[in-house]
């Protein structure tokens, strides 16, 4: 059947059964097809008129004898065109249904009628090429393909494919895999089920990565057949990208949480209950009941004396005032009854009127710096007692070491000026040596005191027998106490061991048995006990007591223990005794004190604490 | 010479008797009491301040029971009294510079003499009470 139709006019033929016979070239040409190419999938397009009101079914209204014309809105180049489409019932050789007879014209000479419909199509042609949202139209072929039919500017933007390039072109082949074969059982399912598909996909394009979520939409017409899908690409790239920095960021936050041994707390004011971090339990031991826990539940738990600076003061500084940050330090009840020793500071969140909202902050336990520095101060006290008693020792020693040289050369001097025959020249003499011999014993102290001082360097404690070393330390002063008719009791069990040095324990008592003699009172017979007691801590108290002369304490003071000081003017003693008494107990690591009355008597309280013999406070 | 009392305050024997014999060899003072304990020297003091103040004291330091900043500090209200009369000389072995700086805080202290006194020292003093005496 020869015909040929200009340019501005088209045709195309269809059997009986609706299937293409023949079509001319300028149809495809139009459709922007390769010459000769026209297929099913245009057809349909062309038998569905652009007004969806239009009754009946043109094709079938055709076929069944009756002309019938009506618009058609194709997409070209992304462009909507319209046009006029007449179909005429073709009658046939064998009967009157041979097929129909299709006649294609561009629509837009038909101005009038057709305006508001290109109206309609110019603004959704807008919308569309102005939608950040890429937006497409497949046309769906026979055999699983599916061509391009529309795809709007963003399409270009995000993918960097060109729309000349994508729009004709079937998605197999622009569509690399492995995100191919999901998308076709994608749109075949969109297709079968009738209903839109939604799914996220990840694409590499020549524009980079792109994150999307695609949602596909079968177009279904009167018969439920699909002919085209229209997607929509929503680009989640950059949503993708802070969400996974968020993930990371959320990542870091959780091992920062972990590696950190504070306690992270939120407090809502408004709910007035603490939210805390895993640290909590870990470092003050407790299980928490819930989370978040009332805030008193953190109050109840803060040292009584603490309680009105800590708790009192963070909810004042929280509502009374317009400060961000608070900090204290105080003591917290840790779950074993312990108290730790905190250092807390949390950050104020005010909303705009300035009125707290929540504070995140951080409890922080500092005990052991604490006890470091306590340590550290002790030893600090340790050094200056230490050097006030150098320079004590110092003292005293240059002065009684020059009161005999001063007396010394006095009597020399004095042997030059008076008569050799004088009473005063034998005195003098008798003094100069007298002098000379004091001069010799101050020496022999010095050298004694100081050889004490460097023994406690090189000094190991061993376990001493208590009692053994005080009966030995009582023979040579036997005979002294039996002519005085002074008795003597040693209350010291006998497996009593102290931890110390043997050569100390005896000089202790032997200073101390020789003093109670020395300083016993003539109005009664001279008792002197000698007890010694453990605690159950392993503590030991020894103490030597006498009923002698006693002194006054009040104007002794702290002179007692001090080298060459002496109470007893009218008895004889070079006032070195209790000074070496205090620094064996010392190098020890023990204390010694003194009570004493006048004329009732005087007891020495020796202390010895386990602990302390090993301390490693630097001497 | 007119009549002059000195006091001698020193715990050790050996040192007041040498004290003494220097004075008694330089013809110092007609009496010198001598005292074993401040605590005892405190007491005679207050006793004669009035009628028979001693002219000089001479003052050690080191000495058990009241030492000489303890007899000085108990010697402080009568300050008024004393002044003028009594000259007190701290006689010390001690080399110490602090002894001298704190004694110079003692109004009543006339000087810090290292022990032991020697001729020299001895007339200072004397004719520092013969200025004394003379300005009168």
């Amino acid at each position: 059947m020869p015909f040929e139709l200009s340019r501005t006019t088209a045709a195309f033929v269809l059997n009986e059964r609706g299937e293409l016979l023949h079509a001319t070239a300028g149809l495809a040409e139009w459709l922007g097809e390769p010459p000769g190419q026209f297929t099913e999938a245009r057809l349909l397009e062309l038998l569905r008129p652009a007004d969806p009101a239009h009754t009946p079914p043109p094709l079938e209204y055709a076929a069944s004898g009756g002309v019938v014309g009506y618009k058609v809105q194709v997409v070209l180049r992304g462009e909507v065109l319209l046009l006029w489409v007449t179909l005429l019932p073709l009658p046939g050789v064998a009967g009157p249904r041979a097929g129909v007879y299709g006649l294609v014209k561009p629509a837009s000479s038909d101005a009038a009628t057709n305006t508001a419909l290109l109206e309609r199509e110019r603004y959704l042609s807008i919308i569309f090429n102005n939608i950040a949202d890429v937006t497409f139209v497949l046309n769906v072929e026979a055999a699983g393909r599916y061509r391009f039919g529309f795809v709007n500017q963003a399409f270009e933007k995000t993918t960097g494919l060109s729309v000349e390039k994508v729009v004709g072109s079937y998605v197999h082949d622009i569509i690399p895999e492995p995100s191919l074969s999901l998308v076709l059982e994608k749109y075949h399912e969109a297709i079968t089920t009738g209903q839109r598909v939604v799914w996220l996909e990840t694409s590499h394009y020549p524009s980079g990565r792109v994150v999307g979520e695609v949602s596909v939409t079968p177009v279904v017409d009167d018969t439920g057949t699909c002919h085209r899908l229209v997607g929509i690409v929503h680009d989640q790239t950059q949503q993708k990208e802070a969400e996974e920095e968020l993930v990371a960021s959320n990542e870091r936050f959780h091992f920062a949480l972990k590696a950190t041994t504070d306690a992270l707390y939120d407090w809502s004011v408004v709910a007035d209950t603490l939210l805390w971090g895993e640290g909590f339990e870990t470092l003050f031991g407790y299980q928490l009941p819930h989370n978040p826990t009332p805030f008193d539940y953190w109050g109840d738990k803060v040292h009584p004396e603490d309680y009105q600076r800590v708790v009192a003061g963070l909810r004042k500084i929280a509502l009374a005032t317009d400060t961000f940050f608070w900090q204290k330090e105080y003591r917290f009840a840790r779950a074993d009854g312990s108290w730790a020793v905190v250092f807390d500071r949390g950050y104020l969140l005010r909303d705009e009127q300035g009125q707290p909202v929540r504070m995140i902050g951080a409890m922080q336990d500092i005990t052991e710096r604490r006890e470091a520095e306590e340590l550290q101060q002790q030893m600090a006290r340790k050094l200056l007692t230490q050097y006030t008693d150098l320079q004590q020792f110092t003292y005293i020693v240059s002065h009684n070491l020059r009161a005999p040289l001063a007396n010394a050369l006095g009597f020399a001097n004095l042997l030059t000026r008076v008569d050799k025959q004088s009473t005063v020249f034998d005195d003098s003499l008798k003094n100069l040596q007298t002098s000379l011999q004091k001069l010799d014993g101050v020496l022999t102290d010095v050298n004694g005191i100081l050889s004490v001082r460097d023994r406690q360097h090189g000094y190991r404690p061993e376990p001493v027998a208590l009692a053994a070393v005080c009966r030995q330390a009582l023979h040579g002063l036997e005979e002294l106490l039996r002519e005085c008719g002074g008795q003597l009791h040693i209350d010291i069990p006998p497996e009593l061991r102290i931890l110390g040095s043997r050569a100390y324990f005896h000089s202790i008592f032997h200073n101390l048995i020789s003093n109670a003699i020395k300083y016993r009172s003539d109005a009664r017979p001279l008792q002197i006990n000698i007890s010694a007691t453990t605690s159950p801590a392993q503590d030991t108290t020894i103490v030597v007591a006498d009923n002698g002369l006693g002194f006054d304490q009040e104007q002794a003071g702290d002179n007692l223990f001090q080298l060459y000081r002496r109470f007893h003017p009218d008895k004889p003693g070079r006032g070195i005794g209790l000074f070496l008494v205090k620094a064996h107990v010392e190098s020890m690591h023990g204390q010694v004190t003194v009570e004493s009355r006048v004329n009732e008597g005087t007891q020495f309280i020796l202390y010895f604490s386990l602990y302390a013999a090993d301390e490693n406070l630097p001497d | 010479m007119p009549l002059m009392k000195t006091y001698l305050i020193d715990d050790d024997d050996l040192g007041i008797y040498l004290t003494e014999q220097l004075l008694r060899a330089e013809g110092f003072s007609n009496t010198i009491c001598t005292f074993q304990s401040a605590t005892e020297a405190l007491a005679v003091l207050m006793r004669e301040k009035d009628a028979a103040a001693p002219t000089v004291v001479f003052l050690d330091l080191n000495m058990p029971l009241m030492n000489g900043w303890q007899f000085l500090d108990a010697l402080a209200p009568y300050r008024e009294e004393l002044r003028g009369h009594c000259h007190i000389y701290i006689l010390t072995s001690s080399l110490a510079l602090a002894d001298l700086e704190r004694s110079r805080e003692y109004e009543l202290v006339s000087g810090l003499i290292h022990k032991p006194i020697d001729r020299g020292e001895i007339r200072a003093i004397q004719s520092q009470l013969v200025n004394e005496a003379g300005q009168e």
